[in-house]
């Protein structure tokens, strides 16, 4: 304040505009007093006399400056959208569960949730708790946090009151914990509960409650104005279940009559009643019915697996104030049925284009689709494959399997082609079942071409991980198992943005299959044994990355529809290759752009330095022509020079389809001299050949 | 041996494909929204094939755990999928809790919804309050074994099987997949009710219109 106080501005204005023109207005606002003043108000936050001051004119100039200037345009007041967004639906929240206050934190990926939903919470027991207020304190991991964040107080005379009995598990966030850290905080005098949280009987229960030290404590408790408390979930991820403040047989008996969420360690089912169950007689704590009649009810609590929860302990009337987050109170009002939150009036609307509802393809019956498409195609690849005995989908390399060779099968699901039956032949799978569109084939097949594929030095499973593909693949292993021939599974991954890093193991298998099907039938062609053909396999998948983007949702030939909604103007981010939904819908934006997020995402992951060599796939999911591809190509070439990464080999194309859908995913696989090698290895079949 | 149990099970699946095939669209439509929108179309493809196995004279149908036996595999041959190795396993399991039986009464019943939400549970790993149709078939099951021990017979022991599944199909919106190609949706999947669960709530309905009297 010191430094730059008015008065020196106005004895020496070049301070702070520079040189000053002939107007006295300084050079660099363009002889304009609007951007002067705008300048002063905004940026400097000076007050409107202030800026009198300094500009010489009139307050009511000022005044009128600043009010020409927001008309004028020259100043836009705009709101952060992430913050903007978190108060429509802390609107929402308010009116659609009749809250006196909701808090709703931005969502964002770099902090930890439960740090911001503690600095929210904690602003908000500042802005409620007055002098002399009683607050209750559930225990809990988000209270616990809520504690820490709280400022010093100039609090007079408040009490602070912990509402559940003491445990004696030793985890950082106990009831007695709780409630002396919010004492500590708001400079409270500080009540806790004397006896165990859960006794071992009713009796026992009853005779304590009876003692008059906890019956004091009570007494004080039922004098509470205020309460903090938050919500645990029942899912297995939840802490409660690690705290080992409940039983966990107990737990079970909750959750087979409907229990969704406990709080200060009462469970309530979906609708928000209790649930009742035998820890209640033994449980020293505050009851629900008390909790409901304290004036001010604050819950923090946030996290997707928390949904239903929160939900109950809302629709409960549990709460007069939430604190959250964005992304779990847009699933409670989701969850709840409220679809769009309340847009802003002045919103411009959105052109009306009507919606195509039938899509035009060739077919004849659409239920005879899959098997007229097989016959078809295996004549058109008559010299590669041949259908097995009289099984109508299961196909053998004309190769054949060779002695001592393990047999490499692939499969999967119809509705992806020239994936999977254009991908064997010679050096790639010796055999491949094929399933309806977009599901896995039963065992049968799957054991079928398993024996087909077999020579003697067993057979390699490599499929993408999906959780029908597994069920029945597992079972034709089991099948093929007992018939005395070995088989060994990879299941491939490559979606990077179908879970994050830390879940690859949950990743779904995409186009990244093409390549890694490569490895796999060149280990098996070079005569590898099933260990080492299974080792590199494994490794191509590991060092594997794909992402895909859809522009337009595919359709299914029985139903003629898409499979889902896309506006005019999003495209859908992270998609896999059945149709389903991605992970996020965004703004459709120029090719090099959408690359460019993509390739980001692909370059974070891959540990590639300068010098390093990568394969790469673009694929049309169906619809995007080799142009569109060729762009993309173009643009992820860039980026991998610029980092001094080679393309060593490349494919673009349709290699892994889903079905019409227009879009296209891009693949990087990272190579080391040994994929290098097998990728070069020849092979030849209906869609892939390398000579 | 057991003809009238055997007679009751053909009967049964007879009209399970005929609600299936009614349902197919609403059942696809539901899937659109969080998984690949074919549900409808393998549940009443399967049920077809049951009905078409069923039929066909090659099978020696002499016991409802045979008849059991015949749907598990017709089904799991025409589906593939997911749901082909979660209701196979919970069709031979239905089988195998149904030997000796010789009457599919409300006793059988029961057993037999234990049976499914077992083998389903098994296959798939799974537990409520995952987003599946687990969320329908254990309180279905729950519900039989109450309403038998509360003596309930036919359409009151129905009503409250069926409104038992419909209600844990309706709170399936409210939670986030974790299994199946819904989970990678993620929290998308909120709000939508989970097809397998609904049509679950098909078959239970079919169940009580096709033995009423149990």
């Amino acid at each position: 304040m010191a430094a730059k106080t008015p008065s020196q501005r106005v004895a020496n204005p070049s301070r702070q505009g520079g040189d000053v023109g002939q107007s006295g207005i300084p050079l660099r606002f363009g002889n304009d007093p609007y951007v002067w003043a705008c300048w002063l108000y905004y940026e400097d936050g000076l007050t409107q006399g202030e800026i009198a001051d300094a500009m010489g004119v009139s307050r009511a100039t000022v005044n009128a400056y600043l009010q020409e200037a927001r008309d004028r345009g020259i100043v836009n007041i705009s709101l952060d959208p992430a913050h903007l967004a978190s108060l429509t639906i802390a609107d929402e929240l308010k009116r659609h569960f009749g809250l006196d206050e909701c808090l709703v934190v931005p969502s964002e990926e770099t902090r930890p949730l439960i740090g911001r939903l503690a600095i929210a919470g904690a602003l908000s027991i500042s802005n409620l708790i007055k002098s002399g207020d009683r607050l209750g304190v559930v225990w809990g991991r988000t209270v616990m946090a809520v504690a820490e964040r709280l400022g010093a107080s100039a609090l007079q005379d408040v009490t602070v009151i912990q509402a559940t009995g003491s445990t004696m598990a030793t985890f950082p966030y106990t009831p007695d914990l709780c409630a002396s850290a919010f004492a500590k905080a708001l400079s409270a005098r500080c009540v806790n509960i004397t006896a165990p949280a859960i006794v071992g009987s009713p009796e026992m229960a009853r005779a304590l409650m009876s003692e008059p030290l906890i019956a004091g404590q009570f007494a004080e408790l039922a004098e509470a104005n205020r309460i903090v408390f938050g919500i645990s979930s029942l899912r297995p991820n939840s802490t409660i279940h690690a705290s080992g403040f409940f039983e966990s047989v107990s737990l079970q008996h909750y959750l087979a009559r409907g229990a969704v969420g406990v709080m200060a360690g009462r469970f309530i089912d979906e609708r928000g009643n209790l649930v009742e169950g035998p820890l209640d007689a033994r449980t020293i704590g505050i009851s629900l019915d008390s909790l409901a009649a304290i004036r001010t009810r604050i819950a923090v609590a946030g996290g997707f697996d928390k949904v239903p929860a929160l939900l109950a302990l809302l629709r409960g009337g549990y709460a007069s104030v939430l604190i959250t987050d964005a992304a779990t109170a847009r699933g409670i009002l989701n969850a709840d049925g409220v679809t769009s939150i309340h847009q802003r009036p002045d919103a411009p609307p959105r052109p009306l284009v009507p919606a195509r509802t039938h899509i035009k393809k060739f077919l004849n019956r659409p239920g005879d689709a899959v098997d007229e498409m097989l016959d078809g195609a295996q004549k058109a690849y008559a010299r590669y494959i041949v259908p097995v005995a009289d099984a109508k989908r299961v196909f053998v390399a004309r190769t054949g399997p060779r002695q001592g060779k393990v047999g490499l099968v692939i499969g999967g699901g119809s509705g992806h082609e020239p994936c999977f039956l254009g991908y064997v032949g010679r050096g790639l799978a010796d055999a491949v079942a094929i399933g309806n569109i977009f599901s896995s084939p039963p065992p049968d097949p799957i054991a079928l071409s398993a024996e087909a594929a077999s020579g003697g030095a067993g057979v390699l499973f490599v499929y993408g991980n999906y959780a029908g593909d597994v069920m029945n693949f597992e079972m034709a292993a089991e099948i093929v198992e007992s018939r005395g021939i070995s088989v060994r599974t990879v299941l491939t991954t490559d979606d990077i943005a179908s879970s994050p890093i830390e879940s690859r193991e949950g990743r779904r298998g995409v186009a990244g299959n093409v390549l890694i099907f490569k490895i796999a039938g060149a280990a098996c062609d070079l005569g590898l044994p099933l260990d080492a053909c299974e080792a590199v396999t494994r490794k191509a998948n590991a060092r594997t990355y794909t992402f895909g983007v859809a522009l337009e949702p595919c359709s299914l030939p029985q139903i003629g529809r898409p499979t889902f909604d896309l506006g005019p103007d999003d495209i859908e981010v992270g998609i896999g290759i059945h149709g389903e939904p991605g992970v996020a819908r965004e703004r459709l934006r120029t090719a090099d752009a959408i690359v460019d997020t993509v390739m980001d995402a692909i370059l974070k992951e891959m540990d590639a330095v300068a010098g390093d060599r990568v394969a790469v796939l673009i694929n049309s999911f169906g619809a995007t022509p080799m142009m569109e591809l060729f762009i993309i190509y173009r643009r992820v070439e860039q980026r991998l020079a610029a980092r001094g990464i080679t393309v060593s080999a490349n494919w673009v194309g349709p290699y892994c389809t889903s079905l019409d859908m227009a879009g296209a995913s891009i693949t990087v696989m990272h190579l080391d001299d040994e994929l290098a090698k097998l990728l070069e290895h020849p092979c030849e079949s209906a869609f892939l050949t390398v000579l | 041996m057991s003809d009238s149990a055997v007679r009751n099970l053909t009967a049964l699946f007879s009209r399970i494909a005929e609600a299936m095939e009614s349902a197919e669209d609403r059942l696809s439509d539901l899937d659109g929204a969080i998984g690949d929108a074919d549900h409808g179309i393998s549940m009443a493809l399967g049920f077809k094939a049951v009905v078409a196995e069923l039929s066909h004279p090659r099978h020696d149908l002499s016991s409802a755990s045979a008849v059991m036996n015949v749907v598990a595999i017709a089904f799991l041959n025409a589906v593939g999928a997911s749901i082909g190795p979660l209701y196979a396993t919970a069709f031979r399991q239905a089988a195998q809790s149904l030997a000796g039986v010789q009457e599919i009464d409300r006793a059988a019943i029961t057993i037999m919804l234990q049976a499914i939400a077992t083998g389903i549970r098994e296959r798939g790993k799974g537990q409520r309050g995952d987003k599946t149709m687990l969320d329908a078939w254990l309180p279905a099951a729950e519900a039989a074994a109450l309403a038998q021990t509360r003596n309930l017979v036919g359409p009151a022991f129905w009503q409250e099987v069926v409104s038992a599944a419909e209600h844990g199909a309706n709170a399936t919106s409210s939670m986030v997949a974790v299994r199946g190609r819904a989970a990678r949706v993620g929290e998308r999947s909120l709000g939508h009710v989970d097809p397998g669960a609904a049509s679950a709530v098909i078959i239970l309905k079919a169940m009580a219109e096709a033995l009423p009297a149990v």
